[in-house]
């Protein structure tokens, strides 16, 4: 067999596969989009740009793109500075026999699935009954309303997202950190500089590359919070905590059945990501 | 295969010549398995598990699929809306209902609900509820109305009485709340079925709204819905926080925990405030009729006969004799024994087991509010999306993310009337 024909027959299952799962449903999806269906309705007449043009006219689409983007900025920020934060603590103040440890623990969080995490601190974020709040009742003041107030929803449920992804990446960073040669980090110390310095000037800039990638992933799975913020918050108060999917998802699944309309919102989603991580992974490889 | 369509040919025809327990026996072994999608009532998880009882009786297999109330909405929705027909029976309500009728997914009950498990014996105002132009589509395993439910040991030691209108009740909650400590009030904030309008609606219609005004138009935006959502809004001030973002199940979980004097709730809660192993007031509830002009929000919650789901006759047979197995008279029965609630007939209502079950200021709660009971949401197709529409923007109001509540319901009266005259 010819190496070209070897390469072809492993790649061509892949492409079966990648087609089935992924171009065929965005196909689908792109048809639907020009279409006027609904879950009451499925016959539906071509209507062209219509729903793209009414996305542009309505307050919920338009809320659910600035929250998206505030939860993007929120959470991948949020999660880089942790990971960074825990990695440094841990290598610093905690002694190698115990590292293994408390990597173990650290990397809780992020094994359980979000849906159970959201469900978890939903409860102990309630102001009535809940953990957090317990001294505060205690003290005879009142409780601070995490997820129904319109200014405290959206960072209380990004917490939770921190918290499972900034710890994971706490652990993994701090492995790298071990992995960099010890002699520079060595000949660092006998110059005698800071510890904010070694990390700022020597360990984090040869783990540049790692950041990237950790970047990069955490803002892809930043986009798929649905089910976190379903089941913390269903996008409430309002909208205040209601992101482009779980918008399409109220529009297409939800109550009102609309799925033309869900569709286009779902490929609008998908061309912004695609634009803003071109953008992004230009601008890494570049540098 | 041709014993199989010759079976069902013979039973499309002779649907009624023979009694159904005799198709029943006819379909026995032509159906390899029922699958059910049920929301996590305590009536459903009963019956799920008793379906050995039904798997032995029929030689089938019963699939049950157990989603939250929401998701099982939208679930049997897409699922019958797209044909995918991955379940035999819904679980439906009084929410729902309507668009499942008019979208042609669910069957007629008559026809397949099966004789001994005596159709006749339904409460009138919970199998009305999925009864469409005189048809049945739904077999009730619950429902109920509203009842004030209120703290009768903080109400003596303080030496007041219950209270009979809104003005009264307003001051009550008022007078009532000791936050952190005691709230004089909860009640429901978030959108979503079953939610911040099922408790708005009392106050809506008992303030004199009605949803259409007499040319058959929309009548979302009107003077009494204004007032009913400007009172509704006051009652939040004495509400436990996280109340105008929150569930139903905040609602009631605060009362238990015994952070609330008083609530208005549907009579189905009377057994969970009363529930010795989840809460913390047993004993210490009082049960009323409701402060004037309040009226109480009636529903109901069944089974249906999917029509996607149940291609052949002996399937639809099949999903009838399940559905009349779970709402049946011997299973209402076993829950009573089992201390569960939950009935829709009319049997159970004097069954000792069921009025010992309840203090008896409760069941006298119970018939005062009995004539002020109806369905008060709209039960029109496209109700899902306007009350989906209208919650939200009460939700928005009470959350104080909008404070024009005129305007805010002008705007879902403009969003009812696009929306019907886009399905016309």
């Amino acid at each position: 067999m010819k190496r070209n024909h070897f390469i072809l027959l492993c790649i061509i299952p892949s492409v079966i596969i990648l087609l089935a799962v992924v171009i065929v449903p965005m196909l689908g999806a792109i048809n639907y989009s020009f279409q006027d269906k609904s879950l009451r309705f499925l016959e539906g007449d071509y209507i062209g740009f219509q729903n793209y043009i009414d996305m542009f006219d309505d307050r919920r689409f338009i809320n659910a793109l600035k929250i998206s983007l505030y939860w993007e900025i929120i959470t991948v920020l949020g999660t880089l500075f942790l990971a960074i934060l825990v990695s440094i603590l841990l290598f610093e103040y905690s002694h190698k026999k115990y590292r293994l440890f408390i990597a173990v623990i650290l990397i809780m969080p992020i094994m359980l699935p979000k849906v159970s995490a959201g469900l978890i601190w939903r409860f102990m974020l309630s102001p009535v009954m809940g953990l957090i709040n317990a001294p505060l009742i205690s003290l005879n003041l009142n409780p601070i309303e995490y997820l129904a107030s319109p200014k405290l929803a959206l960072l209380s449920v990004a917490f939770v997202d921190i918290w499972q992804w900034g710890l994971f990446f706490g652990v993994i960073l701090l492995f790298l950190l071990e992995t960099l040669p010890r002699d520079l980090i060595d000949a660092a110390k006998i110059d005698k500089v800071k510890k904010w310095q070694l990390h700022y000037f020597i360990t984090f800039p040869m783990l540049k590359g790692s950041l990237i990638t950790i970047f990069l992933i955490k803002a892809i799975e930043s986009l798929r919070s649905f089910d976190l913020i379903f089941t913390m918050t269903k996008g409430g108060p309002g909208i205040t905590t209601e992101t482009l999917d779980l918008y399409a998802y109220q529009q297409g699944i939800g109550l009102r059945g609309e799925i033309s309309y869900a569709s286009a919102m779902s490929i609008t989603m998908v061309i912004i990501t695609i634009i803003i991580f071109t953008f992004i992974w230009k601008r890494t490889q570049r540098k | 295969m041709f014993k199989k369509i010759l079976i069902n040919i013979s039973l499309v025809f002779s649907v009624s010549a023979i009694s159904l327990n005799a198709f029943a026996n006819s379909c026995k072994g032509q159906v390899d398995e029922i699958n059910v999608l049920i929301q996590a009532h305590p009536a459903m998880v009963h019956m799920e598990k008793h379906k050995a009882d039904f798997e032995m009786l029929m030689d089938l297999k019963v699939n049950v699929t157990t989603l939250g109330e929401q998701e099982r909405r939208s679930q049997s929705r897409v699922d019958a809306s797209t044909g995918a027909g991955g379940y035999d029976v819904y679980y439906v309500d009084e929410a729902n209902i309507a668009e499942f009728v008019k979208g042609d997914w669910v069957e007629s009950l008559d026809k397949y609900y099966p004789a001994s498990a005596d159709m006749t014996d339904f409460q009138e105002g919970k199998i009305s509820i999925g009864n469409i132009n005189g048809t049945n589509y739904f077999a009730p395993f619950m429902g109920g109305q509203d009842v004030l439910m209120y703290r009768k040991d903080i109400f003596e030691e303080k030496g007041i009485s219950v209270p009979t209108n809104t003005d009264e009740l307003l001051k009550l909650a008022e007078s009532l709340t000791d936050a952190p400590n005691i709230y004089g009030w909860a009640q429901r904030g978030q959108r979503g079925s079953g939610m911040n309008v099922w408790r708005w609606n009392p106050y809506h219609r008992g303030f004199g709204g009605e949803w259409t005004k007499s040319d058959g138009t929309p009548n979302i935006n009107s003077k009494e819905a204004v007032a009913a959502t400007e009172y509704y809004m006051k009652l939040f001030d004495y509400a436990p926080p996280g109340g105008r973002a929150g569930t139903w199940s905040d609602q009631i979980e605060a009362f238990r925990a015994g952070k609330v004097a008083m609530m208005t709730a549907n009579d189905v809660f009377g057994a969970w405030v009363e529930d010795a192993e989840k809460s913390s007031v047993v004993g210490k509830v009082g049960y009323a009729d409701l402060p004037s002009p309040i009226l109480s929000g009636g529903f109901a919650h069944g089974l249906a006969i999917s029509k996607p789901g149940t291609s052949s006759e002996c399937e639809k047979v099949m999903a009838g004799e399940l559905i009349g197995w779970a709402t049946g008279k011997d299973m209402e029965s076993m829950r009573l024994d089992e201390g569960i609630y939950d009935i829709a007939r009319k049997s159970s209502a004097s069954n000792p087991k069921f009025t010992s079950l309840m203090p008896a200021d409760f069941n006298d709660a119970v018939r005062a509010t009995s004539p002020k009971t109806s369905l008060l949401i709209w039960k029109i197709p496209e109700w899902p999306a306007i009350g989906d529409e209208l919650g939200l923007v009460l939700e928005e109001l009470f959350t104080g993310t909008r404070t024009d509540v005129q305007g805010s319901l002008d705007e879902v009266q403009k969003y009812a009337i696009k929306y019907l005259e886009k399905y016309k």
